[in-house]
C-alpha cells in the first residue's frame, strides 16, 4: 500500500472513519494529494492530530493537518463555496493556515447554493414524519436540479464568468418553489423563506474565484503522476443513490465507481480500502437492522450530535451481513480498515458488543440481501421493507480486540490492513499489507 | 442553515473571503506549493547562504538607521502571520515614523521551520527600509501545513542573526538593534554544526550551546519572543516557560496573532521611551487599529516591569502614578 493510490470507502451507512484513515495515510510522507471523488460539504470527517487539535472536515481533505498534502475537489463532487469559507477559516484558526494555497477544484464540478438549500428544507418539512435522513445541505437538490436542468445548473467554472452565472442563478431563483424547479417532483412546491439576495450570492462567488485554484480536468492527470494519492469517499456504500436502501439514500454514487474512473482514464489502478467501525453507526432515519439502544450510552460519539434536518446519530451491533451487502455493491476491497477497536468489550460488562453474522426471516429462514443489478429504486425500497421485517441473529463478541479483528476479516472475507484504536494517527496500527 | 460541519451563511462567507485578499501576494509559495517535495527549495532573496552578512547601513536619507528584524515561526499556527504583517505593514510604519517611537527604521524579515524535517528550515530577508520588505515577505515559502512537533529550529535563525549581521546602529551609535521571535514551540538545545554547514555555509565544528548563541545574540539585539497566549495545545506555559528562561520579561504572550505589528511597534515605543503604554494605546486608535486591549493585555507585564525597574526617587510624584490605569513611564 505504500506506493500506490489507495481509494478509501465507508462500507456502512458513514461515519466510521474514513477521516481518520485518510490522515494516518498521509502521515507516512508519501501520499502526494487527497482527491474528494464523491459527496459535497455534507461531509463530516472527523480527524484528531497528537496534540490535540480536532477538525471536521467537510470539504478540504482529510489529510490538510499533514504539510504540504493538497486537496482536489474532482468534477463529481458538489462544491459548496459558502461552507468553504467558515471551514478554512477554522482549519486556520487551529493553526493550520495555508489550506487555499492547497486547494484546486475542477471546474466542471457543481454548486451547491443557498437557494438549492432552500429547497431541500422545504422538501424534508413537506415530508414530516418521513424525513428521509437528509443532512440539510443541499446536496441532493443540486443532484436533482443539475438533472433538470443541465444546461442551467452552476458550476465551479461559471464562478469565472459573472454574467453567465447570474443567469444561471436568476433562473434558479425563479423556479425555486415552483413546480418547474424538478418536473418529477414527488414534494408540492413550498413556501421558501429567507433568501439572500442574488447580488449577495454572486459577491461571494466573486470572492470564492478569487481565492481558490480552479483547474481543468487536466489537473487530476498531473497529480495521479506526481505520486500515490489517497481518494477520499465521502458519507457510506450503504447510502448510495443506486445500492442503498431507498429512500434512505444519498444523490451520490458512494462506492468505488467514481473513483475508479477518474484512475482508469489515466491508465492508473489503486488499492481499495474499505473502513468499518467495530459497531455500527447511523446518523438520521432508515433501516439499521441490528440497531440496539442500550449501546448508545456505552458508545458516546464525541463528534456526532443531532442535526436539525438529520436526526439522531444512533447505534448497532457491528453487521457482517449489511458490510456483505455494501461490498459486494462496490465490487469488492482489498483490505479492510477496522476503527474503533479500543472499545470492544471495555466498557459496563452487563451490555456486550455482539456481532450479527446472519439475518433470518420471521420464518425462521437465513436471508442476506443483494445488491441490484441496475438502477432500480422501486426494487430497493422493496428491499428496505424487507429489512425492517428480518431478525438479525446476534451472538456475543470475541473477547479480546485480536480475536475481534480475526472474526470480522474471516466474515468479510477482506485481510485486515491497519486497525485504529483511537483518532490520533499514532493509535493506528498497521496489520499487514 | 443547515446541519454541515460549517455554517453556510452568506455574509459570513464573503467576510471570510474578504479576509483573505492578500492571498495571491505569497505567488512564490502558491508556485512551490504546486510542485514535488523534494523540489522545495528557499527563495534566492531570502537564502541564508547568499549574501552571507546582512547589513543595515545609514544613507542620506535615513542618517540613523535603526535595524528592526522580525522572525517568525512559519509552521503551524504561524502560517497566518506573514499574512498579518503584509495587511498590517503600512500600519507599523505609521506608528513607528509619525508617533515618532522612531525616525529611521530599517526592517527585516525572515521564516523559520525545523532542520530535522523541513526542506525550508531558514529563509532571512535584507534590512529595507522601504516597501521592498513587502517583496521579502512575498518570497517567504509557507511549508507548514500543522504538524505538531514542539521543536523548531530557532536556534539556528539566533546563530544567523548573531553571526551574519552588520548595522550601524550598532557599530557607530552603540544601539543594539531590535529582534522580534515569533513562535509556539521551543528550540534545540544546540546550534548543530552540521545543519550551520548545510544551510548557512559556515564551517562549524562544533555544536554551540542555545544559551551560549542566546548571550551571543544578546549583544547585537534586544531581543523580544512574542508567544501566541491563546495556544490550541494547552501546552503554551511550558513554551512560555522555556522562552522566559532565556529572554525574561521580552517574553510577550499574545492572544491574538492579528495583533502583532501593533505589539511590535509599541514594544519599540516603550522600550525607545517614546511613550508609555496608555499613550501607546491612544496612538493604535489613532491610527485606526481596534485592537487596544490585546495589545494592551500582552504588554501589561512589559510595561509594569518597567516602571519597577526605576527607583522611587525618579520617580515625579503625584506624576503619571495617580492616573488610574495608566502605565508607568520611565
Amino acid at each position: 500500500m505504500n506506493d500506490e493510490h489507495v481509494i478509501v470507502v465507508d462500507l456502512g451507512f458513514g461515519d466510521a472513519g474514513k477521516g481518520t484513515i485518510v490522515d494516518w495515510l498521509c502521515r507516512d510522507g508519501e501520499r502526494s494529494a487527497v482527491v474528494r471523488f464523491n459527496g459535497g460539504a455534507q461531509a463530516a470527517h472527523n480527524v484528531v492530530t497528537d496534540d490535540g487539535r480536532h477538525h471536521t472536515f467537510a470539504q478540504f481533505g482529510a489529510g490538510t493537518f499533514v504539510r504540504g498534502v493538497p486537496t482536489h475537489l474532482a468534477h463529481t463532487v458538489l462544491v459548496d463555496p459558502f461552507a468553504l469559507a467558515g471551514e478554512a477559516a477554522h482549519l486556520e484558526s487551529i493553526g493550520v493556515g495555508d489550506v487555499f494555497d492547497r486547494l484546486t477544484i475542477d471546474e466542471r464540478a457543481l454548486i451547491t447554493t443557498p437557494w438549492h438549500r432552500a429547497a431541500n428544507h422545504a422538501r424534508e418539512l413537506a415530508r414530516g414524519g418521513n424525513r428521509h435522513g437528509s443532512c440539510g445541505m443541499g446536496i441532493g437538490e443540486t443532484a436533482r436540479y443539475a438533472l433538470a436542468h443541465p444546461d442551467d445548473a452552476p458550476t465551479v467554472g461559471d464562478c469565472r464568468h459573472p454574467k453567465t452565472l447570474r443567469r444561471k442563478l436568476d433562473a434558479m431563483r425563479e423556479r425555486l418553489g415552483t413546480s418547474d424547479w424538478a418536473p418529477d417532483d414527488d414534494v408540492p412546491a413550498h413556501d421558501v423563506v429567507d433568501l439572500p439576495d442574488v447580488d449577495d450570492v454572486l459577491e461571494v462567488l466573486g470572492l470564492f474565484t478569487d481565492t481558490v485554484h480552479i483547474v481543468d480536468g487536466g489537473h487530476i492527470g498531473g497529480l495521479l503522476d506526481r505520486g500515490p494519492v489517497v481518494f477520499e469517499g465521502a458519507q457510506g456504500v450503504l447510502l448510495d443513490e443506486w445500492a442503498g436502501f431507498h429512500p434512505y439514500t444519498t444523490w451520490s454514487t458512494t462506492t468505488t465507481a467514481n473513483a475508479l474512473a477518474i484512475l482508469a482514464e489515466h491508465g492508473q489502478r489503486a488499492t481499495r480500502l474499505g473502513v468499518v467501525r467495530t459497531y455500527t453507526t447511523r446518523h438520521g432515519a432508515g433501516p439499521i437492522p441490528t440497531e440496539d439502544d442500550s449501546l448508545t450510552a456505552l458508545l458516546p460519539e464525541h463528534h456526532n450530535g443531532t442535526g436539525p434536518w438529520q436526526g439522531r446519530f444512533r447505534v448497532g451491533h457491528f453487521d457482517a451481513v449489511a458490510h456483505r451487502y455494501a461490498l459486494a455493491a462496490t465490487g469488492g476491497v482489498d483490505a479492510l480498515a477496522v476503527t474503533h477497536v479500543d472499545v470492544v468489550n471495555t466498557g459496563d460488562a452487563s451490555v456486550r458488543q455482539g456481532i450479527c453474522g446472519e439475518y433470518r426471516t420471521d420464518g425462521g429462514v437465513p436471508w442476506a440481501p443483494v445488491p441490484p443489478d441496475g438502477h432500480d429504486l422501486d426494487r430497493q425500497a422493496r428491499l428496505t421493507e424487507t429489512l425492517t421485517s428480518i431478525t438479525p441473529v446476534i451472538h456475543d463478541a470475541p473477547e479480546t480486540a485480536e480475536g475481534w479483528l480475526d472474526e470480522a476479516s474471516k466474515l468479510l472475507n477482506v485481510p485486515i490492513a491497519v486497525a485504529s484504536y483511537g483518532p490520533t494517527a499514532a493509535a493506528k496500527r498497521r496489520i499487514c499489507g | 442553515m443547515g446541519s454541515g460541519a460549517w455554517s453556510t451563511n452568506v455574509y459570513s462567507a464573503a467576510k471570510e473571503y474578504r479576509t483573505r485578499t492578500g492571498k495571491s501576494a505569497f505567488a512564490y509559495s502558491d508556485t512551490m506549493s504546486g510542485t514535488n517535495r523534494a523540489d522545495w527549495r528557499v527563495h534566492d532573496s531570502l537564502d541564508p547562504t547568499q549574501a552571507n552578512i546582512r547589513e543595515s547601513r545609514d544613507s542620506d536619507e535615513h542618517p540613523t538607521s535603526q535595524a528592526i528584524s522580525v522572525i517568525f515561526d512559519v509552521t503551524g499556527s504561524m502560517g497566518s502571520i506573514p499574512r498579518t504583517l503584509q495587511t498590517k505593514l503600512p500600519g507599523l510604519f505609521g506608528l513607528l515614523l509619525r508617533k515618532g517611537y522612531l525616525a529611521h527604521p530599517q526592517i527585516m524579515f525572515g521564516g523559520i521551520g525545523d532542520a530535522t524535517c523541513d526542506r525550508v528550515p531558514l529563509q532571512v530577508g535584507q534590512f529595507e527600509s522601504d516597501n521592498r520588505m513587502d517583496d521579502d515577505l512575498g518570497n517567504i515559502f509557507l511549508e507548514g501545513g500543522g504538524g505538531g512537533q514542539r521543536t523548531e529550529s530557532y536556534e539556528l535563525a539566533m546563530y544567523f542573526m548573531a553571526r551574519h549581521t552588520s548595522m550601524d546602529c550598532l557599530e557607530k551609535r552603540g544601539r543594539r538593534g531590535y529582534l522580534f521571535l515569533l513562535g509556539d514551540e521551543m528550540a534545540y538545545g544546540h546550534v548543530k554544526a552540521s545543519e550551520v554547514r548545510d544551510i548557512i555555509g559556515d564551517d562549524v565544528t562544533e555544536d554551540i550551546p542555545l544559551t551560549d548563541i542566546v548571550a551571543e545574540l544578546r549583544t547585537k539585539f534586544e531581543v523580544y519572543f512574542i508567544v501566541p497566549g491563546n495556544a490550541y495545545h494547552g501546552r503554551d506555559a511550558a513554551i512560555t516557560k522555556f522562552w522566559r528562561s532565556l529572554f525574561g520579561q521580552n517574553v510577550i504572550v499574545l492572544d491574538d496573532l492579528a495583533a502583532v505589528c501593533e505589539t511590535i511597534a509599541l514594544t519599540i515605543g516603550l522600550n525607545e521611551e517614546a511613550i508609555d503604554l496608555a499613550e501607546g494605546l491612544e496612538h493604535l486608535t489613532d491610527v485606526g487599529f481596534d485592537s487596544t486591549d490585546v495589545v494592551g493585555k500582552a504588554l501589561a507585564p512589559l510595561a509594569s516591569s518597567r516602571s519597577i525597574a526605576v527607583t522611587p526617587d525618579s520617580l515625579d510624584a503625584g506624576g503619571a502614578l495617580d492616573v488610574p490605569g495608566k502605565a508607568q513611564r520611565l
